[in-house]
């Protein structure tokens, strides 16, 4: 493999960006972490109500509310207060986590429906 | 050393006026159509408001000939 | 004069105590809604209900109902509203498409004002796959910003002209000269660079080339170019995918006491066709609660009351999505899908700061 070969391949295996300032803790920390808020930019209601949906069916999170706290600031505040066995990060990573299983989930039953036919192709 | 660009005085280019024994027409009035006959024609700020050729009253702004950017919004 | 001022009268609404097997209904009342909030959590009653991924893969059911070219109507049963909300709000806000962004106007000397006409271009759906094009960079300066990766060229050149040998008492514009409308297929694609190459066969068109830009007349024209760019919805309507997506639950309708004979047949009169019929001995059943519109019409005869309650099925939800033409209403669907998981696996990477 030539030099510049393994250049390209390099760059294609590079790991994706993350945005360092796409989520933030908010004040309001408790000293176990087991309580807190983050704030979230450029995410609304779409994502945070599937997440407080996903995060308030974990049984060790005892609270979990999210708010736009102004409508012209593209802000998702959420608060989670969880029991004490875990915290709070660890309460939005699962509810992250369930949330992309969930739609893999979604996105494979609906194409096994789709294959599957039996359904009407013009419009009634 | 060169010495920094002066503009320098230039003769007209066209001297074909002084030839036909007529004032070069100065275009610095704004172009109109007649709403009626459709003439183009240009006033000046003394001028009457009216055509040119056909002397209707109506008369409208050309449109500029150069390109216009919007926004698709 | 004698002015009463008696306080106002409210009724007394106990909280309704809901039987397990109707938790999942809404109630639609007279003049109201009950059991309208999710309650399947942790701790809000004997059951578990903790996020358990086996037991939802074993109970969400999707039944298409039509998928056809412009439109599709399916059900998502036994998943929340806010998971159902956020593919609805998706497909119409986040879900990519191409639409005409800059309009460069060498001459329009129609009646149809040059910002008007350019909005008008922006709104017309263009038959393209958004995967071909790449993002604009917004921070790019603005003569380096548009390339042949990410913007497609189309140009509309029309000039107005009259039709020679019009018989006489000839009114139709249509007949007396060219051009006297300016339709969205008069935009013609110029392929750049590459694109030459990719779109031989499939130019750039608008995906209905019927739609009504500008009227001409004789002497009038149009001369523009339009640089089409990749955008979302929630930038601007013109990059929303869907005409519309929306979803309703399915409606319950439950018969408590047989309705039979004359009543029978006026109880029916008060759904659409189809929802209600009638038994060979005369009595009232479902036979189709999807077709009801819940109007609540049965709710506003006394002879009635107590006889029928009304609801929806909270965790079914019946979607219908229609497509603007240029991608296929599953693609939209799927693409709304795979966004709100690439929102999930994003956040769960991104460093929380302090």
């Amino acid at each position: 493999m030539s030099e510049e070969n393994k250049d390209i391949t390099m760059e294609a295996v590079e790991e994706q960006e993350y945005d360092v300032d796409k989520i933030k803790l908010l004040p309001g920390l408790s000293e176990d972490g087991t309580a807190a808020s983050f704030q979230i930019i450029d995410e609304d209601h779409t994502l945070g109500n599937a997440l407080r949906y996903l995060i308030m069916k974990n049984p060790e999170v005892e609270f979990c509310g999210y708010s736009i706290p102004h409508p012209s600031e593209n802000k998702l505040n959420v608060r989670i207060q969880t029991y004490g066995n875990i915290t709070a990060m660890e309460a939005l990573h699962q509810g992250l986590d369930g949330l992309s299983a969930l739609c893999t989930h979604v996105e494979e039953t609906f194409n096994e429906k789709v294959e599957a036919g039996g359904y009407s192709v013009i419009e009634p | 050393m060169s010495s920094p660009q002066k503009e320098a005085f230039s003769a007209p280019t066209s001297i074909s006026h002084a030839a036909q024994g007529q004032a070069p027409s100065k275009n610095l009035g704004v172009r109109y159509n007649c709403a009626q006959c459709g003439a183009s024609f240009t006033l000046g700020k003394t001028d009457s408001i009216r055509c040119k050729e056909c002397g209707h009253r109506v008369i409208y702004k050309a449109r500029t000939k150069k390109m216009v950017q919007f926004e698709a919004r | 004069m004698e002015m009463r001022n008696e306080p106002k009268k409210y009724r007394y609404h106990p909280k309704p105590q809901i039987p397990p097997n109707m938790s999942d209904i809404v109630g639609i009342e007279y003049n109201r809604v009950t059991n309208t909030t999710s309650t399947d959590f942790p701790g809000h009653s004997s059951e578990e209900n903790a996020w358990d991924l086996e037991e939802f893969k074993k109970n969400l059911q999707i039944n298409i109902s039509h998928l056809a070219g412009r439109s599709t109507n399916f059900d998502l049963i036994n998943i929340d509203t806010s998971i159902a909300n956020a593919f609805r709000r998706i497909m119409i806000a986040e879900v990519p498409s191409v639409a005409a962004e800059t309009v460069y106007i060498y001459n329009n000397t129609s009646v149809i004002q040059d910002e008007v006409l350019a909005h008008r271009i922006g709104l017309i759906p263009l038959n393209v796959d958004p995967d071909t094009l790449q993002w604009i960079d917004p921070a790019a300066d603005e003569n380096e910003r548009f390339n042949d990766a990410n913007t497609y060229v189309m140009t509309l050149d029309v000039s107005c002209s009259k039709r020679d040998n019009v018989p006489e008492g000839t009114t139709d514009p249509k007949i007396l000269y060219r051009n006297s409308s300016v339709y969205a297929k008069d935009l013609k694609f110029v392929p750049q660079g590459r694109q030459e190459q990719l779109f031989k066969n499939s130019p750039v068109a608008p995906c209905d080339p019927n739609i009504l830009l500008a009227k001409l007349r004789p002497g009038q024209e149009i001369s523009l170019r339009v640089h089409c760019i990749l955008g979302i919805g929630s930038d601007h309507a013109k990059f929303s995918p869907v005409a519309t997506a929306s979803y309703r639950l399915m409606p319950v309708i439950d018969i408590k006491e047989p309705i039979v004979g004359e009543l029978a047949k006026r109880f029916q009169k008060c759904f659409p066709s189809g929802v209600i019929e009638i038994d060979e001995n005369g009595a009232a059943y479902v036979a189709d609660a999807r077709k009801d519109t819940v109007s609540r019409e049965v709710l506003r005869h006394e002879e009635f009351e107590g006889k029928v309650k009304l609801g929806r099925k909270r965790s079914h939800f019946i979607f219908n999505v229609e497509s603007t033409g240029a991608m296929s209403p599953l693609e939209i669907f799927l693409k709304s899908v795979r966004i709100l998981k690439n929102k999930a696996d994003y956040l769960r990477n991104c460093p929380i700061g302090q």
